[in-house]
């Protein structure tokens, strides 16, 4: 019995080998399109805090804004990538961490302008790296940007090591301050002078999240 | 004939990535290197702390002056812009403050054009320019210059 | 504490140190203007200004449109000095619109108002010059790109007998300076230089007329010494040759520490002013000592609506000038009484503040009014006086009084008494001019809130300065003719506006006689 099906799968190995390659195709398609879906501003603003984030980076080239029109998404920059297990894991928490804030805590109490100090933190090099593979021998950079690039690779790997955000501080999100501002000024003398700024925002923003 | 045009065109190619691949050696530079600098020099020509925490050497501004720190001279506008890129571009970063009119980056007087040194110093406390005449709406308008 | 004793110790200070300065360099101060056998020139120019404010922007804008090759030396390292700080009013006699809202004015009102300021001691051929031409001049100034608010009704300033003063559109003279800075920089062979300093003179080979200049770039002033003119030696020596002659319009010297107390001793060098820091006698010195004839030089006129309350011009001016002076009251704090006519002359007015500070230098009088005094072209200015704390607010009288310590019965009476007045169409015992506007009504309604405003005067216009005639052309005391190739406009020049400037004047005199000066050369 067991020989005959060993058989009858032997004299069909085209075809089941075929099958397994197709389940498992299905199988990352099904990955891939669940982890692409989720991958973009459309997906992450739902939970995410990130609406002014979104506008900027809707106006960067990054985002769609350059003659191109390439858009890098969201976790292209703000995830890990060395490992896919890392990725994911690193995805569920954020999604679970934001979730809970967007639904349970307090948004507001965000101070995103604070954060900022720390922007680096919230950029994955890797990210950036593997579009700008050749940052350090690019010769559209400026002498000086060569020779930061140079700078930036001579601290990694030591306790002073910089990211590209430490210096790119609007990266992926252009007019980012002001972007911030228009929805929490960050001096109080701005309050309620912005609102027009922020209204036109919104709009647009809704129009292109449609 | 055709032969030798292909052949041509493929020495071209050849001559013409390897003068890139030279181009891009030479503009591949190595990080400044570092000068020995006194404790003493260190006390009098501290750096602002958003340039310490990038690690920045003395010779990462002051661009080809030799490796004496006495002998450093002000690097200009285009100093500062080699990396901060234009004014245009810091004014632009400042944007919700045009709303209000106190973009010190692109203020009523001056517009973008005012000398970076004429409110920011490296080496000692930055003065801000608007000052002179606004002493009271200033802390409103903005934080302390970096 | 007496000012006047502060002001003795630090005069005699400032004699220790000029003479320690005078024994160093005996050899400089026997200096003469070189001649032009004396330098290399480095660069040649058909006409070079000295200073880009109004005067220097205007007399460069109009010699580079008739073609010439033209150089702007400025010292500081904004471009503008004055001007680009100013107020942005401009009083421009007889114009379109005060024809379009029903203001009848005239050459010979704006000069009788200029004569009674300057109480008669006007050169009225200079007045006379800006009363014919400050509508063309404005003119020119809006065809090198310059704008106004207009199409509103005219502002109404002190001393003037009728609304004349055209604002600039972001109420600065900024609107003025910055496009005409890029009109002359775009003609061709024209350039404007900052951080460069004019030094000196360069003689012809006989030391009669100006050829050319000497000068430093990568020039940083340095507001840390007493005297900058003298003691800073920053930059690198240039030599620049004018074949059609130099037009100096360096501007006042308010801010000159040394000089400005030499012509009014109570002006001590920390007394605060409303100028730029560069605002200094230096060019105009050296103009002296190739012989150019000084006028009404110890006429410094101080601004009798700043405030104590923040440093330099500020928004006090805007919203005293525009606003709470026009309809509103200034008081005594001590007696709640008013003791001036709130829009007389700046000097008569600033007299009247220091009658009362020198009595209590801490008795600031204060102003008063409430919304609707305030021109709509300062309204932008309101909220950031109450933010900046230079102006209160307040939603009684009594809270205002409380607040300033004025006795609160004898504020109420006096300010009853104000409006009855101009209700009636009486005239008050200060014979205010712009009181007939309210005839009818409350010149403060007195539903409030109210607004007050600390004043406290400060140096703000230096009268005096080299005699020009009405071509510009700069007088020299050794022939009582012009001195050829020199020419001067604006704050440098002295005579026109007398013992006080009318508000709003001097763009009027710097850009008519810039333009004249460019004309001319
Ligand atoms: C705060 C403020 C507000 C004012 N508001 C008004 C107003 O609303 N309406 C009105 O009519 N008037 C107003 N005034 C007065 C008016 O602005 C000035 O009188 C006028 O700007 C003078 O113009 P100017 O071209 O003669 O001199 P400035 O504009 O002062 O320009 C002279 C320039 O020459 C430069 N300079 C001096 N010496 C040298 C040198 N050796 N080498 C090179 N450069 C030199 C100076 O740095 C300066 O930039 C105001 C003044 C101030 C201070």
């Amino acid at each position: 019995m067991m020989k005959k099906i060993l058989l009858f799968i032997k004299s069909k190995l085209f075809l089941f080998g075929a099958a397994g390659v197709f389940i498992g195709l299905l199988f990352s398609l099904a990955m891939y399109e669940g982890l692409h879906r989720t991958s973009d501003d459309k997906f992450c603003i739902v939970c995410h805090e990130m609406a002014p984030m979104v506008a900027a980076y809707h106006n960067d080239v990054h985002g769609g804004a350059g003659k191109t029109g390439i858009k890098v998404t969201c976790v292209t920059c703000h995830l890990p990538h060395d490992n896919v297990l890392a990725y994911i894991a690193t995805k569920a928490r954020n999604g679970v961490v934001e979730g809970a804030i967007h639904f349970f805590g307090n948004p507001d109490a965000i101070d995103w302008h604070a954060n900022r100090a720390n922007k680096e933190h919230f950029v994955e090099d890797e990210g950036c790296i593997g579009c700008h593979t050749n940052y350090k021998t690019n010769t559209n950079i400026s002498a000086k940007g060569l020779k930061m690039h140079a700078h930036y690779e001579s601290l990694k790997n030591t306790d002073k090591k910089i990211g590209c955000a430490s210096c790119h501080a609007e990266v992926g999100h252009h007019g980012l301050k002001s972007m911030l501002n228009y929805y929490k000024p960050e001096y109080p003398y701005y309050n309620g002078k912005l609102d027009k700024q922020k209204e036109e925002v919104e709009k647009k923003l809704s129009e292109t999240l449609k | 004939m055709r032969s030798k045009k292909t052949l041509f065109s493929i020495g071209v190619f050849l001559l013409l990535s390897a003068m890139s691949l030279i181009g891009s050696e030479a503009a591949t530079p190595s990080p400044a290197k570092e000068i020995p600098i006194s404790a003493e020099m260190k006390e009098k020509f501290p750096i602002k702390a958003h340039h310490a925490k990038l690690s920045l050497k003395c010779t990462d501004c002051h661009e080809n002056q030799g490796d004496n720190p006495e002998n450093f001279k002000l690097i200009g506008d285009e100093g500062c812009l080699s990396c901060h890129k234009s004014k245009v571009y810091l004014a632009e970063r400042l944007k919700f403050m045009d709303t209000l009119h106190v973009n010190p980056h692109n203020s009523i007087h001056d517009g973008p054009k005012l000398y970076c040194d004429e409110c920011h110093f490296e080496h000692q406390k930055s003065d801000n320019m608007c000052l002179s005449c606004h002493s009271n709406d200033v802390k409103l308008w903005m934080r302390e210059t970096p | 504490m007496s000012k006047e004793m502060m002001s003795r110790r630090d005069a005699l200070k400032l004699g220790v140190l000029g003479a320690g300065a005078a024994m160093l360099s005996a050899s400089q101060a026997m200096a003469a203007a070189p001649t032009e056998k004396d330098v290399k020139f480095d660069e040649e120019y058909d006409v070079i200004v000295v200073g880009s404010g109004f005067a220097g922007l205007a007399a460069a804008s109009k010699a580079a449109e008739r073609g010439l090759k033209v150089l702007i030396l400025e010292k500081m390292g904004r471009v503008g000095g004055n001007s680009v700080i100013n107020g942005g009013a401009f009083a421009v006699p007889n114009n379109r619109d005060q024809k379009q809202f029903g203001i009848e004015d005239s050459a010979e009102l704006f000069i009788k108002d200029a004569l009674k300021a300057g109480l008669g001691i006007n050169h009225v051929e200079m007045l006379e010059v800006i009363g014919k031409r400050a509508q063309e001049t404005y003119d020119f100034a809006v065809k090198c790109g310059a704008t106004f608010q207009a199409g509103k009704k005219p502002t109404w300033f002190g001393g003037h007998s009728v609304a004349r003063t055209i604002v600039t559109s972001n109420m600065s003279g900024s609107a003025i300076i910055q496009p005409m800075a890029a009109f002359v920089e775009k003609l061709p062979g024209c350039k404007l230089m900052t951080r460069t300093k004019f030094d000196d003179f360069v003689m012809s080979a006989d030391g009669t007329s100006v050829v050319g200049v000497t000068a430093r770039t990568n020039y940083r002033f340095d507001n840390k010494l007493l005297s900058d003119d003298v003691e800073n030696k920053s930059g690198e020596k240039k030599v620049y040759r004018a074949k059609k002659g130099v037009i100096l319009a360096s501007g006042g010297f308010s801010m000159d520490k040394v000089y400005r107390q030499l012509q009014d001793p109570r002006i001590i060098p920390t007394q605060d002013a409303t100028n730029h820091e560069g605002a200094t006698a230096g060019a105009m010195l050296k103009a002296f000592q190739i012989g150019a004839l000084p006028v009404h030089i110890d006429w410094i006129q101080q601004g009798p609506w700043a405030s104590p309350d923040e440093r330099g011009f500020g928004v006090a001016p805007l919203l005293t000038q525009q606003g709470l002076f026009v309809k509103g009251v200034a008081v005594d704090v001590r007696n709640g009484k008013r003791f001036m006519n709130e829009m007389a002359d700046r000097k008569t007015r600033a007299d009247a503040e220091y009658v009362i500070l020198h009595q209590d230098p801490k008795a600031f009088p204060v102003a008063i009014g409430t919304y609707n005094t305030f021109d709509e072209q300062v309204y932008a200015a309101v909220e950031k006086g109450l933010a900046s704390g230079v102006m209160k607010k307040f939603d009684t009288l009594d809270a205002l009084a409380a607040n300033y310590k004025i006795p609160a019965d004898a504020l109420k009476e006096t300010i009853k008494k104000y409006n009855e007045d101009a209700k009636n169409g009486v005239e008050d015992q200060f014979k205010k001019q712009s009181l007939k506007d309210v005839k009818g009504k409350e010149a403060i309604e007195m539903k409030g809130p109210f607004y007050g405003i600390r004043l406290m005067p400060k140096p703000h216009h230096t009268m005096g300065g080299l005699k020009i005639n009405v071509k510009a052309q700069v007088i020299s005391a050794n022939t009582n003719k012009p001195i050829p190739g020199l020419y001067a406009a604006g704050e440098v020049t002295g005579g026109t506006h007398g013992a006080s400037r009318l508000g709003s004047c001097a763009i009027a005199d710097c850009l008519v006689f810039g333009m004249v000066a460019g004309e001319n050369i």
